[in-house]
């Protein structure tokens, strides 16, 4: 069992891509690993409440722990109290403890 | 070398020009805030962030001038790294991947930052405790 963490850059509103990024973080915590998400930059957009993102509310639904960079939801004025059930925000801290404690880090 | 971990960013984006520029250097800072060492292998645009010839400007448009302004520049960024890596007793490496140095001709760097290849990754990912790729999209 790994434990990884997938820096999340991209929004799935403007870039085809995610979707295959966001299945493969389901794919892996189905496969029984640690899987935690960073939403970071233009990454917060499906974090806010109304936002529909077929592939990453199904993350949200299966429990995977998924994180905001509190710069970038300040940058686009989006408050914590905008976030969806279930997701924090966080500083880039995270991204380096992660690295500190061995994790698979992948930026995408 | 101090006893801290080391950590290595791979980045390719230029200066100016993509958000991602500043989640980078947000991350070397958090970095060095938790006491780690790091390494930067700069690529492709990116080797034009510590290019000492960066100038700032004022902004017309808004009628500020150059002091005003207070245009940043990565240059004065990456400084303030190696800066705090020293007073932190840290090491801050940054190598800059020479062909494409020679391709855009930003040859002339500040203090601090070095020329190599590919080989550089390598070596800075095989010693380092963590790599971290930040790829352009």
């Amino acid at each position: 069992m790994s434990d990884y963490l997938f820096i999340q850059s991209q929004d799935p509103f403007t870039e085809v891509r995610t979707e295959h990024q966001f299945a493969l973080a389901g794919q892996l915590y189905d496969a029984g690993h640690n899987v935690r998400l960073l939403l970071v930059q233009n990454g917060v957009t499906p974090a806010h409440k109304g936002a529909r993102s077929v592939h990453f509310d199904k993350l949200l639904k299966w429990g995977v722990p998924v994180l905001a960079d509190n710069f970038s939801l300040k940058q686009r004025q989006i408050l914590e109290k905008d976030l969806k059930e279930n997701i924090a925000s966080s500083s880039l801290d995270t991204v380096i403890d992660a690295l500190l404690d061995g994790e698979k880090v992948i930026w995408n | 070398m101090s006893n801290s971990k080391t950590l290595t960013f791979a980045f390719m984006d230029p200066p100016f020009e993509s958000e991602r520029t500043v989640t980078f250097f947000r991350l070397l800072d958090a970095a060095l805030e938790k006491n780690a060492n790091v390494r930067v292998f700069a690529y492709e645009g990116a080797v034009a962030l510590s290019f000492s010839k960066q100038a700032p400007h004022g902004n017309a448009v808004h009628g500020l001038n150059r002091e005003e302004e207070s245009h940043p520049l990565s240059k004065d960024w990456v400084a303030a790294l190696q800066q705090k890596a020293t007073d932190k007793g840290l090491t801050f490496e940054w190598i800059n991947c020479g062909l494409c140095v020679d391709e855009r001709g930003v040859n002339d760097v500040i203090d601090g930052c070095g020329r190599g290849g590919p080989p550089d990754l390598w070596r800075y990912a095989s010693k380092a405790f963590n790599t971290l790729t930040i790829g352009t999209r």
